[in-house]
């Protein structure tokens, strides 16, 4: 069976009351189905992803409909739930057609308003239907939208086309690409880019360009507040960590540019707000990985696993009660209201490598950090200690920070082509480090239970030691890899493109 | 693909009810179907309000594909097509027997046109002919209505023993049951009894009754359950349905 005829128009402007009728022929349009001020949300993930893949889905009356770039709709139960997780969701069209929204982030609302939907039929003389069209009308405070979803039946190719071009040309129709409609609806809401590309231009001074990205990573820390405050998902926190802990790598990495004493108690400052986080979300990333420790141990060991879960569950909501009460309390505000002034502002006190060129001063940065981490590297063989591969680890880490942080300064696929190895090697690294932590943590977890039988602790001991012996074998795994991987890293190509473009630049 | 004939050699045994509310049926359960309209009369294309197919008379239903395929149109109801008819069909039996291969070309062009849907019902004429053979040969299963007097008897009794002549199908394909039956007539009471034993492997259990809802669908111009669903009429038909489905499964 030939699939329908489906396109949707999206219009900006109010709902049509009557369809041009030239454009029908001897047909008549017929409504039916017809309601009024139904409330809608349009849904999406703080990211945009719905949006940026070209579709729109709304939520009313608990049902969900997906407009895809393609001219389709589908739609399915939805939960009624202020915060969705795509793998929530039943099977069905709509979670089909959702498939590539990480499963780590949650669908919010993004705006809201009421909808008019009109069903219009394009019957002959005999009443017999020969195109359909379904209409949605939808407005916010801001601004309407309509979105024409028509739909053809076999063998009547004419109507369809009439309709589709009626609804495209009426007056005051502005056509309107699916993935814009939600930024129309609620146009004061802010665009979330958690990678914000700060511009360097050329003769930008050092101080300009730290200053630059400072400014430009503090509103994606703010900005992610609401959405740790409101628990939607886990990455709200990561992207607002992620986001202090660049500004904090631009403090130490970029030595000299502050001065001194500002530099110290910047990185104070910002160390103190991370470290708030961190116990947070560390156990976001326990219960993100909960069924991969599952699948670590046989099953006669999972009770302890669950109890210990089951504790963790417990002590991130009170560790999360506690953030809410850090971010909404008048210290944090009034601190990083103070540093967001302080970076519209003049900036902190200059240091003695504030007035370099910024290229001369990225390449003395990049090489210096470059040769160290090779240093490091040449010392690693099969009887180093753990201790050196972990210095390996921050080395690479600090390097990768300042390659990105500078990146815009060179060109493109010279960057590309020397982060590629390093991302690999740190992901080696990070995946021994991981794991090594992992140990110790679950090790001080042990050493803080209370050695009786009612808190189920011969369980948990079991379980968690067997969880470290795994986890410790995985350890020995990776860490077997990381010589191979700096080797690759290490190559003759990629010393000479590190020389060459970093290496002895002039002032 | 399968293919259900709705098939009876004598009229007014309730043959378009059967084929348009089974098609319905078939397509709301999930099945993509085309119903064929093989009766020049075009009682299913009435039902479902599609107006005659012009152009595909006689020669181009069997030769030309694009006009066939041309020809079907999106009925009012999802995953359901129909194919209408054309007044030329009723020399559809000159124009086949006139033809090579005249009794397999029904088959042949449902291979090649229809082979995109799930199941198609075919609504046919009343009579014992060469479009029938081509019926018999193209259909997985014919579907035929039995009003419970004694003429309906007789005709039954005249499709099985011509099918059994045939040497390329036979009554094996055979689903009767029951149509317009009003139980409190005696004659329909024994001659239902009587058939029960004498046709036990060809008779289906459901009976459809004669009922007001199925003579109606000529004024809605609509399958009988989209107008009174739950009613004694739509639950027949949808038992029918169920029970020739099980047949297709099995």
């Amino acid at each position: 069976m030939t699939p329908p005829n489906c396109q949707t128009i999206f219009i900006k402007g109010d709902l049509l009351e009557a369809l041009p009728a030239k454009a029908l022929g001897k047909l008549q349009a017929r409504q039916s189905n017809a309601s009024d001020g139904e409330a809608f949300r349009v849904l999406d993930c703080f990211s945009g992803s719905v949006a940026k893949s070209g579709g729109l889905l709304i939520e009313t009356d608990r049902r969900l409909v997906l407009y895809t770039s393609d001219g389709a709709v589908a739609e399915q139960d939805g939960t009624g739930a202020s915060a969705i997780f795509v793998t929530d969701l039943a099977e069905g069209p709509v979670k089909d057609g959702l498939a590539k929204v990480s499963p780590l982030r949650s669908l919010i609302p993004i705006a809201h308003g009421r909808m008019s939907l009109r069903d219009i039929s394009v019957v002959d003389d005999e009443e017999k239907a020969h195109a359909r069209a379904r209409i949605r009308m939808l407005a916010s405070d801001g601004a309407s939208v309509i979105l024409a979803s028509v739909v053809g039946l076999r063998g009547y190719d004419k109507a369809f086309d009439g309709l589709t071009q009626g609804l495209k040309t009426l007056e005051s129709a502005e056509a309107i690409d699916v993935g814009r409609v939600a930024e129309i609806l609620a146009p004061d809401r802010l665009r979330y880019e958690p990678k914000p590309v700060v511009s360097i231009e050329d003769g930008d001074h050092a101080y300009d360009v730290a200053n630059r990205i400072i400014a430009a990573y503090l509103p994606v820390v703010r900005i992610n507040e609401p959405g740790v405050i409101e628990d939607y998902d886990t990455e709200f926190l990561h992207d607002y960590r992620v986001a202090l802990r660049k500004i904090r790598s631009v403090i130490s990495l970029f030595k000299g540019v502050y001065s001194e004493e500002e530099t110290l108690a910047l990185k104070t400052e910002f160390s103190d707000l991370m470290a708030v986080t961190g116990r947070l979300r560390d156990l976001d990333v326990y219960l993100l990985e909960k069924n991969l420790y599952f699948d670590l141990l046989p099953e006669a060991l999972h009770p302890g696993l669950s109890l210990m879960f089951r504790k963790f569950t417990t002590e991130r909501k009170a560790k999360h009660r506690a953030l809410v009460r850090h971010l909404k309390s008048a210290t944090y505000v009034k601190r990083i209201g103070a540093l967001e002034a302080l970076f519209a502002g003049d900036g902190p006190a200059a240091g003695p490598e504030a007035g370099l060129d910024a290229e001369v001063y990225a390449s003395r940065l990049i090489w210096s950090r470059y040769r160290k981490a090779c240093k490091t590297a040449a010392t690693i063989g099969v009887d180093t200690s753990d201790d050196d591969v972990h210095e390996l680890r921050i080395r690479c880490k600090k390097l990768r920070y300042l390659m990105e942080l500078f990146g815009g300064l060179y060109p493109e696929v010279v960057m590309g082509g020397l982060l590629k190895p390093l991302k690999k090697l740190q992901n080696n690294l990070g995946l021994f480090n991981d794991f090594s932590v992992q140990q110790i943590s679950l090790q001080d977890y042990l050493d803080g239970l209370k050695p009786d039988a009612k808190g189920g602790y011969t369980e948990q001991a079991k379980s968690i030691g067997a969880l470290i012996a795994t986890l410790h074998d995985r350890q020995v795994e990776e860490r077997g890899k990381v010589m191979a991987n700096f080797a690759r890293f290490d190559s003759p190509e990629i010393r000479d493109t590190f020389r060459t473009h970093f290496k002895g630049k002039a002032a | 693909m399968l293919v259900i004939a709705c098939y009876s050699n004598k009229g007014g045994v309730g043959k378009t009810a059967t084929a348009v509310n089974l098609a319905h049926l078939a397509a709301q359960s999930g099945l993509s179907v085309l119903l064929c309209d093989l009766d020049p009369q075009g009682a299913s294309s009435f039902y479902f309000r599609v107006k005659p197919a012009k152009k595909l008379k006689e020669a181009l239903f069997f030769q030309s594909g694009k006009r066939f395929s041309e020809a079907i149109r999106g009925s009012d109801y999802d995953k359901l097509d129909i194919l209408p008819a054309n007044m030329s069909y009723r020399d559809f039996d000159v124009f086949l027997s006139q033809m090579k291969k005249g009794q397999t070309r029904l088959r042949r062009v449902l291979k090649r046109e229809a082979k995109d849907y799930d199941l198609v019902v075919l609504d046919c004429p009343p009579n014992i002919s060469t479009l029938s053979e081509n019926v018999f040969l193209a259909a997985d299963k014919v579907v035929v209505p039995v009003i419970p007097s004694t003429l309906s008897e007789r005709t039954f009794k005249q499709l099985l023993a011509f099918l059994k002549e045939q040497d390329n199908t036979g009554p094996e394909k055979v689903l009767g049951f029951f149509s317009m039956v009003q139980a409190r007539k005696s004659m329909h009471v024994n001659t239902m009894a009587r058939m029960r034993i004498d046709y036990k492997k060809r008779m289906l259990a459901t009976e459809v009754p004669f009922s007001a809802d199925i003579e109606k669908m000529g004024v809605h111009r609509a399958p009988v359950a989209s107008f009174a669903a739950g009613r004694a009429g739509s639950t027949a038909y949808e038992a029918l349905w169920s029970e020739i489905q099980a047949g297709l499964d099995g």
